[in-house]
Parts: C-alpha cells; structure tokens; sequence
C-alpha cells in the first residue's frame, strides 16, 4: 500500500505512463523466469494430472493406458473400496482445518500480543515461541513420537500417571481412533504457531503508538483498546494468516507420512488426501488415482480461497 | 522485439522438451519383448545398487574392483542409490535409460519384468551359476517360467528367543520347527512372559514398520500358516479374507498388550522383551547384546496347517536394453562366485543364497546360530504353490505386488491398531482385485 502510494505521488510517474511500451515489455521480461517456472512446474504437470486422472494408467506400464473418462472421480466418491479411505482423509483434512484454521491463528494473535510488549529479554521469548517453526517437520515428528509413545516411558504416559499418581493408564495416544487426529493437530499447532506469530508481531509493530495513547487519554481498558485498534490494525494481516494457515493445513503431509510410516500412527484417521495421492503413485504405481486426487484436492483449496476472500473482502468494503 | 521472440520461442521449446519429458516417463517402453543384445563382450557396463549397510557396500565395491582387475577389458562402474528411494527409481527410469546390471527387491521382480525392464538371465549368465542358484533363488528370481534374476543371499525370518528369561519363566520352547507353538501356546508364553518382565512385555514384532513391506514378509506368513494365502490364481478374495486369515489375524491382533513398542529399538537387546519376531539381520546385535549361546532361533507359531515363514531379498537381473549383455552376464558370474558371495553374507549375516555358500555357512548349519531357521530356508516353495511340506515362502511374482503388499500392511497395521480382522481384509481383497481386474490380470 504505502509503496504505491509514493509511487503515484512520484512526479516522474506521469512521465512513465507515457512510455508504457517499453515498460510493459520490462515487466514481462522481469516475470519471464518466475512466468517460466510457474507454467513448466506448476502449470504443465496439473494439465497433464487433469489428463492422467481420466486414464487408466501405472506407473511406467508396458501396456499403453486407457482413457476411461471420470471412472477414477466416480470410483473416489461411490466405490466403497475406493471412497472408504478417500472420503475418511477428505473428512480429516476438513477436521483438521477447522481446528487448525481458528485454534492456531488465535494462539498466533495472543503469542503475538504478549510478546509485543517492553518486557526484559523479550527477545529470549520470541526465539524460543519461533524455535519449532525453524525446526524441520521430520525431526518435529521424531520428538513427538517420543512424547506420545504408547508405552508406560512414553514422555506424555508417564507425565500423566505422575500427576494424577497413578490413576491414568498409559494411553495408545497414536494409534487408536480416537485421538490420533487430534495428537496430529497438536503438535501441527506446536511446530505451526510461532510462524503466524511472527506475521501477526510484524503487523502489530505497524501500528502507531499514538492511537494507543489517544485511547489511553479517553480512558479505553486494554481490552477495549484490543477489540478497537489493535485487531483492526493487524486487520489485513489476520486475513493474510487465515489465508496461508487454511491452504498450508490442506495440504498436511510430512508430519502424517511420518507418524503413519514410522510411528505406527492410525493409518485410517489420521490419511491426508495429500497423503493418499503419493500412497497411490509411489505405493501402488497408480498414476490415474493420484492424479484424480491431486485434481479434487486442487479444486477444493481453490473453492475455499474463493470463498475466504470473497467474503473477507466484503467485510473490508463495509 | 527481437529477443522476447526468441525468448518466447524457448519458451514453447522447454514447454514441449518438458511435455515430452512426462510423456516419456509415464509410457516407457511400448513392446515387452527384450531389446538386450550380448555385444562384444567388452567396455564399460553400469551397475545400480541399493546403499545397504556400510559393510554391504564395502563388500559390493570389492567384488566390482576385483571383477575390474581380473577383467581387464571391461569396466564395471557402480553407482548405489538410497535404499528408500531404490525401487521408486528403477519404476519410473525408461528401460533404455536404465543400467546393464541391476539389484531389485525379490517381489519386485515380477514387476519389472512384465513391464520389460529385464533381459531373461540364461542368455548371459553361466548354466552352471543358474544350477548353483537355491530353489528358493529361482523361485524369487522367476516369472512367467523365465528366469530374471539371481541373488546373493536369501533372508530368514523366526522368532528370537532370549534363553535365560525364557527358563526363568518356566516356559517351554520348540527346538523344531515340527514342534512350533500353536496360537494358544504362543498367547500364554506371552502372558506368562510379561508377567515375569518388570516391563510388562514380552514380545517385539517392529510394530511401527508394519504398515510397510515389513508387514507383508513378517506376518504373510501368519495367514499362510493358516491356510489363507495373500492371492491365489490372481484372486484375493476368498483366500485373503478366508475364515482361516481372519481367525489368525484376530490371534494377532490379540498379542498387542504384551508387545512392547520399541521406539528406541533396543527392547529385546535390554531385556525389555523375551522374544522378538524379526529376521536374519539382527542376528549380529542381538547374539552380542545377550550373548550368541543365549540367543535362541525358534519357528514362527503353526497357525493351521504347520509353521511357515518368510523368505527372498535383493536380487540381481539385467537390464532389458543392454547393449553388452554378455559382459553384464560375465559380471553377474563373478559376483555370485563362492567368495563373492561369502564377503556379502559374512558382512550382513544373510544366508547365502548359491548351493555351495550356503553348505559352507556355519551360522546356518547344524550346531550355528540360525541353524534352525538355515533348516527351514531347505524346505521353500513360492507363494502359487504352498505345499504342507514347505516353510519358507516367497513373495508373489506378480506385477501387482505393489497393490498386494500396499494393501495387506495397511490392513495388518490397522488390525494391530484395533479394527475389525474380517472389514480391514476383506476391503484389502476387494482392493486387490480390482487393480488386477483393473489392468486385466496383469497377464502379458
């Protein structure tokens, strides 16, 4: 905002309207090799997964494959054998969205605001909310297992039975049904959190000092002065963090393929759609279900951007 | 103008160099027959390998230095590929991109060669290497009654058994495969084990591998034991899901309050657990953790219809569009010659999988270590062909292993995990076989 804003009170900016051509061309010369990698990386191999999702194809097959139209996508959502494990990972994903989406961005805003504040060594704190985010997934994953191993020496199990002095048994935190999704979503927010706080930290700092005192002076509570300047002032960042948590929490992968493969974690509550697609090409060579996949997973994170913006852009309208 | 015309024109050449590329790569090779020709017999041949444990890959690149000094007029240049990405990579190289020599996973075999990428061995590779080869060699490297690969060593799959705690706890052990546990026995030494244990376990199975092929070469043999098979005459259901695979799964799953979960992978070193279902390659740990006269190798528990087993492991082929096949055969007669072959199993502790090796293999004979389980590596049969004779069984050569294996140890780890036996198989089978009806039987 604020660089357009100088750019247009530039006096030199009515000069290089005149010369548009050449500008133009700059500008496409400039984009050129983001443009380039955009359309061979992203572009090109999603026309061709719209292509391999209508065939019935594998994984380097001798024999030629066949179009079969949209027998994968009607397989995925009516053949129990299919739809089963596809419908129960499109459910944790929205599940794990629906937590993720609020509960993390919250935690981001509170973390946020705490650490805004002049505290002595206020910088040790900051470190140390970001240190998971800096932390690979892999290794995240790793400490976790250890924390919610099933047996009695399971950090989580045995913290458990100390506290309540004995009462609580040692629980299969990853394996059983019901809590693996939500000790995946644990430790998602806990690697998760200190990225968006950052973001929210950065958006808080833009606010003048000087609204806060005025607000002082007309005798505002703190909390008056959070509902009344500070969250519309990181307003369109808060928009930005939704953004970025809702697609980042849809396309969960490397935590689940850990836990799953290494961790022995609840393979069927705990599958991400993301999951189930590199399940399908590099467990059972099938190219055309990936793809299918791939392509429903793409059409529903571009509905909910969709969707997000509209109606967080109309909220700003009025 | 000019150079965004050009730019633009190498734009739509790297698009299509790159839509050729996917192209390529998704239908490599449109004919099944083996374009492999012997060539002169000379130059330079590439050999892919899986990157094992340091003291496989020693052994591998001394026997391909000696082969290149006894050798003089052809180089074999060796390249080792991560292990977790090996098979990945051999299925998505186009067979003329892949090398003279290759290693593969023995269930991958069937895969390989019905989508071409192997030559048939016997062109190449010497009648004599092919008759020192184990039964259990040709039954692995076989597909379609042509021979595609030979190994270096088998593999070998029981129960470990800690001696002391077992006496501790009164419990009696089989010393034959004959005399295996039945389900019942096996659940009350488990039980009576956990109670002796202060860690309340008894058992180790490598639970957080069970979804992977661990699964599948550890606990097929469970359902075969039974009388259930993973397919039969390229059908799953009815034997997958059959009362019999149920009812042994159902046993398995019951064994989950004594097995310990072994995070850290030293349950049965430190004593955590008496036994531990687990395979030739932990021999070398475990005889030094608890002492070798200590360690006991018992058979897996007779579920129906007598004790079986796992067997297979890497094995060698070669490449289907080699242009020197005579030289990659010359290779392979070098590599499986007795002292080749006893560097490699003197390395891992596999037992060796050529006639002559094996006979010389103390570890796997009368009065060694693994005797017992060298003995049931004797008596092996392919997974088509269970006889009640047989213990060790192999994988299926079949080009739809990948959704056989995928499929059983999703179902298996989610049996462990608490669902219903009879669902999670069943759902498997179903699984099973529309990918075979999908891609017509996998017949050539």
């Amino acid at each position: 905002m604020t660089t357009l804003m100088t750019a247009d009170g530039n006096p030199r900016s009515t000069k290089r309207r005149s010369q548009r051509r050449p500008d133009t061309w700059a500008g496409i010369g400039m984009s050129f090799p983001a443009l380039l990698g955009l359309v061979l990386f992203i572009a090109i191999p999603f026309v061709y997964a719209i292509i391999f999702s209508l065939q019935n194809i594998q994984v380097s097959q001798a024999h030629p494959a066949k179009f079969w139209g949209l027998t994968e996508y009607v397989r995925l959502f009516t053949n129990p054998i299919d739809s089963g494990p596809f419908l129960r990972a499109m459910l944790n994903n929205f599940v794990f969205a629906a937590v993720v989406i609020p509960v993390q961005t919250g935690l981001a805003l509170a973390l946020a605001v705490l650490l805004n504040r002049k505290l002595k060594g206020v910088k040790i704190y900051r470190t140390f909310f970001f240190m998971p985010v800096v932390f690979p997934m892999a290794l995240v994953a790793v400490i976790w297992r250890l924390i919610l191993d099933r047996s009695s020496q399971g950090l989580l199990n045995s913290a458990l039975n100390a506290v309540t002095f004995g009462h609580v048994q040692p629980h299969d935190w990853l394996g059983s049904s019901s809590t693996a999704l939500a000790s995946v979503i644990l430790l998602s927010i806990w690697q998760g959190v200190g990225f968006q706080m950052i973001i929210v930290l950065a958006g808080l700092q833009e606010i003048p000092q000087e609204r806060y005192e005025a607000a002082s002076l007309d005798r505002a509570g703190a909390w008056q002065q959070f509902i009344h300047i500070t969250v519309p002032g990181i307003r369109n960042t808060l928009i930005f963090v939704v953004l970025l948590t809702t697609i980042l929490s849809f396309r969960v992968y490397d935590q689940v393929y850990i836990l799953i493969n290494t961790a022995g974690a609840n393979q069927n509550a705990t599958q991400t759609m993301l999951f189930q697609a590199t399940n399908a090409v590099f467990n059972e060579n099938d190219l055309g279900q990936a793809s299918a996949i791939s392509v429903i997973l793409f059409v529903i994170v571009v509905i909910i951007t969709v969707v997000q913006r509209a109606v967080l852009r109309q909220r700003n309208e009025s | 103008m000019k150079s965004t015309r050009t730019t633009h024109r190498l734009a739509a050449c790297v698009a299509v160099a790159s839509v050729a590329l996917v192209a390529g790569c998704s239908t490599s090779g449109s004919s099944s027959s083996s374009s492999a020709s012997a060539g002169s017999g000379k130059g330079t041949i590439s050999i892919w390998a899986h990157s094992g444990q340091p003291g496989e890959n020693a052994a591998l690149e001394a026997a391909v230095a000696g082969f290149n000094k006894s050798h003089p007029t052809i180089h074999a240049n060796l390249r080792l590929i991560s292990a977790d990405t090996y098979t990945t990579t051999v299925t998505n190289t186009p067979k003329s991109q892949l090398p003279d020599v290759l290693e593969m996973d023995g269930p991958t075999v069937g895969a390989f060669a019905y989508n071409a990428k192997l030559a048939p061995l016997k062109q190449f590779v010497s009648a004599s290497v092919v008759s020192n080869a184990t039964a259990g060699a040709i039954a692995e490297g076989t597909s379609n009654n042509t021979l595609y690969a030979l190994p270096m060593y088998d593999s070998a799959l029981g129960l470990y058994a800690n001696k002391k705690m077992l006496d501790a706890a009164g419990v009696k052990y089989p010393t034959s495969t004959a005399d295996a546990w039945t389900p019942a026995e096996f659940l009350k030494a488990l039980q009576v084990l956990a109670k002796a244990n202060k860690s309340g376990k008894s058992l180790d199975i490598d639970e957080s591998s069970l979804n992977q092929e661990w699964g599948t070469y550890g606990f097929s043999p469970v359902i075969q034991s039974a009388g259930g098979n993973l397919i039969q005459n390229g059908k799953a259901t009815g034997v997958l899901n059959s009362a019999a695979s149920i009812k042994a799964m159902t046993e398995f799953a019951s064994w989950k309050p004594y097995v310990d979960p072994n995070a850290d992978g030293n349950a049965f070193q430190d004593g955590r657990v008496a036994l531990s279902w687990s395979g030739h390659w932990e021999y070398p740990v475990y005889s030094k953790a608890i002492g070798a006269s200590n360690l006991l190798d018992l058979p897996l528990p007779n579920f129906g219809t007598g004790s079986k087993t796992g067997a297979g492991s890497w094995t060698w082929g070669i490449g289907a569009a080699t242009k020197d096949g005579s030289a990659a055969g010359q290779f392979l007669d070098y590599l499986l010659d007795d002292q080749n072959v006893t560097a490699m199993t003197n390395a891992d502790g596999a037992p060796p999988a050529t006639k002559t090796a094996f006979a010389a293999d103390k570890l796997y004979q009368p009065g060694g270590g693994l005797a017992l389980w060298g003995q049931n590596l004797q008596h092996t049969c392919p997974a088509s062909a269970i006889t009640s004779t047989c213990v060790a069984i192999y994988r299926p050569v079949t080009a739809g292993y990948p959704t056989i294996t995928s499929n059983f140890a999703t179902a298996l780890a989610a049996i462990f995990n608490g669902a219903d036996p009879k669902t999670a198989l069943t759902n498997a089978a179903k699984a099973i076989d529309q990918n075979f009806s999908d891609n017509n039987g996998y017949q050539q």
